[in-house]
């Protein structure tokens, strides 16, 4: 029987089998996945997207894949990753996610850890990655690769191209026509479906174990709230190892039906989007920050005529918006000013940022500053915080449509409860809760406690039924007065600034608060062009005293409305910028508090004492792999009033 | 990939959609105004006066077109187009003048029609045989073989030769009437605005036709071709056959420009077509910008309204200095001269630049890039 979006998800349901009724229902008539390739968005229907997963799934049994069997996937999101993932799970397999710029180590840590027998990797770079390991990870049979450029001269007997695969499995399916339906046929909803590494911001990756049920009721739940179409675009440009892509691209995605685009390449997602111009999106903050920025950015080098239409559209789009917060009656003279902003500058805007069509824009997985929430609304986009986690297989909490405040993450979604604890931990009860962690009993103890996912988050619920979400309990900062404060509130705020690109706030238990600052190598470097300034390089243009200026005016804004205490009296420049590659930050470029605090001590005593420069002496790696010795002053400077 | 700015939301699935003229409702509505505009609001608004510069504006595009495809498009520049526009002016006179018609045909208004099309293919063909340099001189050689064709044709064989045909001297007279169009009454072509809509009819056929042909492997083995001809032919292009085929299309182009002009003129001689005016439809295109059908369109009809203002400006003078009138010819070159001159140093690309900026500014609104 055919699936619809209103049915409820039974413990019977799994993913392979709304796969195979939903591809059946839309069949040929229907695009199921668009790729942009040579210049156009190349439709694959659900009739060739089913084909594509049946001969996936059976060459990997021919393989020698068995029940609960892990199949990783690594590479660019694509129609191929997805076919490979679904493929796995309809072949009983289990489906883990690895981010494509993981290095060495990460990868052969979650292979190794995941018991992975086959990895389907996009080309040449993730097929180097996983040669040069595959002898740390004895169960891993099988490397797939379905991208031939510069794959001539490889004759690894492990290797195996997506296309031999996919004929080994049209071959299977002459032996046993019916193999497919039956493998399909044979799952129960609480099997596990996926195996998800949570990023970490602490210690190594955890692998949580999610189910058909969990995935799937979590798509049911968010589309309860915020009902998408089947005619929706959805661009699926971030990585496939982060659980707020699988809950769009597949619990979402294939119970509603709407078309997935897969972008050109990473560099081409922001135009490819425009493109597009989806009706759904899902976003961490970077993203809609990134957005923020081009906008500030641009902004400053037009011409005067266009800076004041802006400057007026969007007083007005902020005095609306901020009506609209505080849900009060928006007068009719406020209307047509608002009809006005829109025609003279809003409507170009949002097609510049492709968010002509976007019905509802989802951001989470991180803090987002109220300044950048604000920014979205005074345009006229129904920007949503999201709170959610891998551990619920997604999200658990959501803004409804006109109930939106910027400092809170909305109320829980249908069949999820979330309460605190008397330590004001944040705790969620719902179906989507997750089964545990792979190997490692320790960790689920801690986590899940009759049901309840604790999360680790500080937190509580406002006036409204609201849930505010702090920060990470471990990150809070206990102010000089003893008062608890959240140092994400005020990184967010500096990254407001377009020459901020990543800030670090310190002050845990410390006299006063300070703040590292990473600057936006390119803004403040256009910035440097129109002043004339000379420099050669990053940690060069970061120490110029003009630069320090400018980076004190913008700590200045930040540091407005708030409490004496909670100001930033001292920052420094880095001499270069946080990176994953460096584990200064998680894949989903989470600052990592306790590492920073570490690899730094240097600065951080620094900024507590009466120097005014701090001498680095370090070395850091490119991501070429040339290491260089850096030898470097940086000066300190105190925030002026 | 398309060129136009499309805004958000709008994308191809196939290459179809991705050449399609018209992709936005935006431009479709722009195209439906300016139907309305071409033939309605104009020939409503306009006088006897302001037709007829609507129809040299017509005249200049559809010469300006072969011009533009041969030197903007396949980068064969040459200066002797003028010879082709008489070549298409004079088949179609002695045609509808001389060829013995069945009767039906004239009642029909056959004869014109058919005319056209005679003296589009025999300046084709004329013209591919002075493009037959171009398989091995190219650039200032080029530009010496299409000045002959100028000489031979215009000065030599029409002026000695074919004007003396039917014993009239110089110029064959072709009375209000002559020329007739379908079988109706009105067909009779004898007032500005009928010749304004025979004109605005080819002038779109022509356009659509040119802009098709640029969009299809022709098109782009002509760009190739411009752009460097060695690595076209390494691409496995034949580079004679497409410069010939260019020749072609321009002549027949530039002949289909004479027939139709033949009905705006009471009498022909080979006069009107000048070494001139081959050189005036280089100048065309360069105003307009090189390698743009806008700038076809554009630089037409900015040189005939200048001009036109020009005289407009003189001619008040004249009663003091009646010189002037007899030297306004002149001023028109030495105007020429020197608009040639401001565009090359101002705005080497032309108008078609302009108004692509013009365009941008807006799409890019409210930044600038």
């Amino acid at each position: 029987m055919a699936f619809s979006p209103t049915d409820k998800i039974s413990k019977d349901l799994t993913i392979p089998k709304l796969f195979y009724s939903q591809a059946k229902k839309y069949g040929k008539e229907r695009v199921a996945m668009r790729e942009k390739e040579y210049g156009i968005w190349r439709p694959i229907t659900w009739n060739d997207y089913f084909e594509n997963v049946k001969y996936i799934a059976l060459g990997l049994i021919s393989l020698g894949l068995e029940e609960g069997d892990k199949v990783a996937m690594i590479g660019d999101n694509r129609p191929e990753g997805l076919w490979a993932e679904m493929g796995a799970l309809c072949a009983r397999g289990v489906g883990v996610w690895l981010f494509q710029d993981s290095l060495l180590d990460e990868v052969k840590y979650i292979l190794d850890h995941s018991d992975t027998k086959f990895l389907v990797g996009e080309g040449q770079e993730e097929v180097d990655k996983a040669l040069s390991i595959i002898h740390e990870c004895p169960k891993l049979k099988k490397i797939i690769w379905d991208d031939p450029k510069g794959m001539r001269n490889y004759d690894q007997d492990c290797l195996i191209s997506l296309k031999e695969v996919m004929r080994l499995g049209r071959e299977l399916e002459k032996e046993k026509p019916n193999l497919f339906e039956e493998l399909i046929n044979k799952g129960q909803g609480d099997e596990v479906a996926l195996l998800f590494y949570t990023s970490g911001t602490t210690a190594l990756p955890k692998g949580a174990l999610l189910s058909h049920y969990n995935m799937l009721t979590m798509g049911k739940n968010l589309m309860t709230v915020d009902p998408c179409k089947d005619t929706d675009d959805y661009v699926s440009y971030l990585p496939f190892a982060w659980i707020g892509e699988q809950m769009m691209s597949i619990s979402c995605g294939l119970q509603i039906g709407y078309t997935l685009n897969f972008p050109e390449s990473t560099e081409t997602s922001q135009e490819n989007i425009r493109e597009i111009g989806p009706h759904v999106m899902f976003a961490p903050p970077r993203m809609y920050e990134q957005m923020t920025r081009t906008v500030q950015v641009k902004y400053l080098d037009s011409v005067w005529i266009k800076r004041k239409s802006y400057e007026i559209a969007s007083y007005i789009g902020y005095h609306v918006a901020d009506l609209k917060f505080a849900k009060k009656h928006i007068p009719f003279y406020w209307r047509i000013l608002e009809g006005f902003a829109y025609l003279l500058v809003q409507k170009k805007l949002k097609d510049n940022l492709g968010l002509t069509r976007v019905r509802n824009a989802y951001t989470g997985g991180a803090a987002m500053g109220p300044d950048h929430f604000r920014f979205f609304h005074s345009l006229g986009v129904n920007l949503k915080q999201i709170y959610g986690q891998t551990e619920v297989a997604g999200i658990s909490v959501v803004h409804r449509n006109g109930d939106i405040k910027f400092d809170t993450v909305g109320s829980p979604i249908p069949e999820t409860e979330v309460k605190i604890t008397e330590e004001g931990e944040i705790i969620t009860k719902s179906p989507s809760v997750f089964l545990g962690y792979y190997k490692n009993p320790e960790a689920t103890e801690k986590t899940l406690k009759d049901g309840w996912l604790y999360s680790g988050d500080k937190g509580f619920i406002d006036e409204d039924a609201h849930l505010v979400v702090f920060d990470r309990t471990k990150d809070v900062m206990t102010l000089r007065d003893g008062k608890p404060f959240a140092p994400q509130y005020l990184e967010t705020r500096l990254k407001f600034s377009p020459y901020v690109k990543d800030s670090w706030v310190i002050g845990d238990n410390k006299d006063y608060i300070t703040a590292v600052i990473c600057i936006d190598y390119s803004v403040v470097g256009n910035w440097a062009d129109t002043k004339k300034l000379t420099y050669t390089s990053y940690p060069e243009l970061a120490q110029k005293q003009e630069v320090y200026d400018l980076v004190e005016e913008q700590i200045r804004k930040a540091n407005k409305d708030l409490p004496e205490l909670a100001k930033v009296i001292k920052f420094i420049n880095l001499y270069k910028e946080l990176d994953a590659d460096d584990d200064e930050l998680t894949r989903t470029r989470k600052l990592r508090r306790a590492f920073v605090e570490k690899r730094y001590q240097e600065i951080v005593s620094a900024l507590y004492s009466d120097a005014d420069v701090v001498h680095i002496d370090t070395t850091i790696k490119y991501e070429d792999g040339r290491k260089v010795h850096i030898k470097n002053d940086l000066q300190i400077r105190k925030v002026g009033n | 990939m398309s060129t136009t700015f499309l805004p958000c939301g709008v994308y191809h699935e196939n290459y179809k959609q991705d050449h399609a003229w018209w992709q936005t409702k935006f431009i479709k509505s722009k195209m439906f105004l300016l139907f309305i505009t071409l033939f309605f609001i104009i020939p409503w608004m306009s006088d006897s006066y302001s037709l007829s510069i609507c129809n040299q504006i017509g005249y200049t595009i559809l010469g300006a077109l072969g011009v533009q495809l041969l030197i903007g498009f396949c980068g064969q520049v040459t200066l002797g187009h003028a010879a082709f526009l008489a070549v298409g002016a004079y088949v179609s006179t002695l045609l509808v003048l001389e060829f013995p018609w069945p009767a039906v045909f004239i009642e029909l208004g056959l004869a014109y029609p058919i005319s056209i099309f005679i003296a589009a293919i025999t300046a084709g063909l004329w013209s591919v045989l002075f493009g037959l340099p171009s398989a091995r001189v190219k650039g200032f050689y080029l530009i010496l073989t299409t000045m002959a064709a100028q000489f031979i044709t215009v000065d030599f064989i029409i002026t000695q030769y074919v004007s003396q045909i039917g014993g009239r001297g110089q110029a064959f007279s072709l009375p209000l009437g002559t020329i007739k169009v379908g079988p109706w009454a009105w067909g009779v072509i004898d007032s500005d605005i009928k010749i304004y809509y025979m004109m605005i009819v080819l002038t779109i056929i022509c356009v659509v036709g040119v802009v098709n042909l640029l969009r299809s492997r022709v098109g782009r083995a002509w760009v190739a071709i411009r752009d460097n001809d060695i690595s076209a032919e390494v691409m496995g292009i034949d580079i004679i056959k497409y410069k010939l085929l260019a020749f072609f299309v321009a002549g027949f182009i530039g002949g289909i420009a004479g027939a139709v002009w033949i009905s705006n003129l009471a009498a022909i001689s080979p006069e009107h077509f000048p070494w001139f005016w081959s050189l005036w439809l280089v100048g065309v295109i360069l105003i307009g910008g090189v390698g743009s059908i806008h700038g076809t369109i554009f630089g037409s009809i900015f040189m005939v309204v200048v001009m036109e203002l020009l005289q407009m400006a003189v001619m008040p003078l004249a009663d003091t200095y009646p010189k002037l009138l007899m030297d306004f010819l002149f001023i028109k070159e030495a105007a020429f001269g020197l608009a040639i001159c401001a565009f090359l140093i101002f705005e080497p690309n032309g108008l078609a630049y302009r108004w692509w900026q013009a365009k941008n500014y807006f799409n890019l609104w409210p930044f600038s890039y």
